[in-house]
């Protein structure tokens, strides 16, 4: 539990950061001439929030595969695309300018998700030859 | 064959070296008796009874209400449970990595993050076995001592 609550603090952070960085970019391209008063510091933290609900559900204490774990992540991905884009474009009507934009928020949600879990990836890395030459430390350490 | 003792700085790991010209039977046979002297662990192999080095073994592991040995480059069975291999198994050197394993850390070569989530720990004989990220914590508190 504990694990699973650091994993999902880490892939919070690192998801509003990248989400920041896709909301500057995208509205630069889409309405660059918007104006925004001081709750759009919340957006961020709301997104990385809601993309953080997915992966507590779709959990399961059983260890999975790789197969099981690609297909687990996709499946949370597509959960968390539905879910922003609902949640962003729920009220607005339906015509060109929207589609064009939610699918933009799809295509920024694939994007993050995909480097958030490749930014966990190179995290795990640095942790794992941390822990190889402390294994090497240690077997030399006993071998005398 | 000359037998030499010597005594070492306290502070010094405790050691037994051989010098031979060739690695016959009965040099691999001393090598046997001092390994089993350190720990050993009663296996089945087809029906046999064995008595294992606990330096040999590389990881135990629970398959199935089963539990196996796995060595350099043999599998024994044993008729113990996972959990009780825990307290036989000497804690300086063995950890729990998964919920169906128990590694030995001098038998591991490397460390890999798995795709998964996991870490992938590649052992001297060129086997790969998962570690769950709930045991990393546990394994870094003995690597540091």
């Amino acid at each position: 539990m504990k694990e699973r609550i650091r994993d999902s603090l880490e892939s919070f952070f690192i998801s509003v950061t990248l989400i920041n960085i896709a909301m500057l970019v995208l509205g630069m391209i889409l309405r660059p001439g918007q104006r925004f008063g001081y709750e759009v510091f919340v957006y961020p933290l709301l997104y990385g929030l809601i993309g953080a609900v997915p992966p507590l559900i779709i959990n399961v204490d059983r260890e999975l595969s790789v197969r099981q774990v690609i297909i687990r992540k996709i499946f949370q991905m597509l959960l968390i695309c539905v879910l922003l884009v609902a949640f962003i474009f729920g009220g607005s009507p339906l015509n060109r300018e929207t589609c064009i934009s939610a699918a933009c928020v799809a295509l920024s949600v694939v994007l993050i998700y995909m480097a958030v879990n490749v930014i966990s990836w190179f995290l795990d890395l640095k942790a794992a030859r941390k822990m190889t030459a402390d294994l090497m430390e240690f077997q030399k350490k006993n071998n005398g | 064959m000359d037998i030499q003792v010597k005594k070492i700085k306290t502070e010094e790991n405790e050691y037994i070296e051989i010098g031979c010209h060739r690695v016959t039977d009965q040099i691999r046979e001393i090598i046997r008796y001092i390994k089993l002297h350190q720990g050993s662990i009663e296996a089945y192999r087809e029906e046999k009874q064995y008595r294992i080095p606990t330096a040999d073994i590389l990881y135990v592991e629970a398959v199935d209400d089963r539990t196996f040995l796995y060595l350099a480059g043999d599998c024994y069975e044993s008729r113990r449970r996972l959990y009780e291999f825990e307290d036989i198994l000497p804690p300086q050197t063995f950890a729990r990595i998964s919920k169906s394993a128990i590694v030995n850390l001098m038998k591991i070569s490397s460390v890999q993050p798995a795709l998964n989530g996991r870490f992938l720990c590649s052992l001297k004989n060129g086997e790969k076995i998962m570690i769950s990220r709930k045991y990393v914590p546990q394994i870094r508190e003995k690597l540091k001592g």
